[in-house]
């Protein structure tokens, strides 16, 4: 399997301290910018894909992994976590904003010796 | 197979004082490209310097856009550059110009083929997959 993208992305919940929601905001937010063409334009299936998710949270035991991963509409993601991302503590009201940091990687089995890059034609 | 799309990244970059439609192109192209991490090159072993970028830039005012300075954000790659109009200009409320968003997708692509019978008793490469091995 080799790794085609690596795609980050942050997510935050300003009032409720919930780390799930900021956890699945920074995975919607890291693949939301980007898409992968190459399935279609070089006939992969999407099957073939496998999804390895990280995310970075203050309070790793309280993320709902199952809800990070339902935020991925393929790839059968697994979903790590870790102590990482911040928190921002507001004392005057007692709250937390929690911030997320969120790693989405996709890898697919490629054949490198299939592809080559194309000799110009003499004649284009 | 020729020109092969591989990948589409966005992003978004804004001027908030300057009123620099440059500037705010180019935020949109760091930020299109630093989200994400491509390894294509290395997945198929291909060189860096192969890909092909396609960037397009949407901005109200396609024309202050310095094409050159957008182009000099790539690492590598062989680049082109679009303006088009889009983005968002924001008026100030107090009248005093506008704030600048400006739209960047970038289109990551190779040149490639599949390598003909690959496998299929043909052992022998003929001249022209010779030739395209370093």
């Amino acid at each position: 399997m080799k790794r085609l993208i690596l795609e980050m992305g942050m997510g935050v919940d300003l009032y409720g301290g919930d780390y799930t929601k900021a956890a699945c905001r920074a995975v919607r937010d890291a693949i939301g910018h980007s898409s992968l063409s190459l399935f279609r334009s070089c006939g992969f299936s999407h099957r073939e894909m496998q999804v390895k998710v990280t995310i970075g949270v203050q309070e790793p035991g309280k993320v709902d992994a199952d809800a990070v991963a339902e935020q991925l509409p393929r790839g059968n993601p697994v979903v790590t976590l870790v102590r990482g991302g911040l928190n921002v503590e507001d004392t005057e009201h007692g709250d937390t904003m929690v911030i997320a940091a969120a790693s989405v990687e996709a890898f697919l089995p490629v054949d490198a010796d299939a592809w080559k890059i194309s000799v110009p034609s003499d004649d284009g | 197979m020729a020109k092969t799309r591989m990948a589409l990244e966005m992003g978004m970059g804004s001027s908030l004082r300057s009123g620099d439609y440059t500037r705010a192109a180019i935020r949109a192209v760091e930020d299109a490209l630093w989200r994400n991490s491509i390894s294509f090159a290395e997945a198929f072993g291909f060189d860096k310097s192969d890909m092909l970028i396609d960037i397009s830039i949407g901005v109200q005012k396609p024309d202050l856009v310095d094409r050159d300075a957008v182009k000099a954000v790539l690492p590598y790659g062989n680049g082109e550059v679009k303006l088009l109009e889009g983005g968002l200009d924001i008026e100030k409320p107090d009248g005093s110009g506008v704030t600048i968003m400006a739209n960047a997708a970038i289109i990551v692509s190779f040149d490639m083929e599949r390598v003909e019978a690959s496998g299929s008793g043909a052992t022998k490469p003929d001249a022209q997959t010779q030739g395209a091995e370093k």
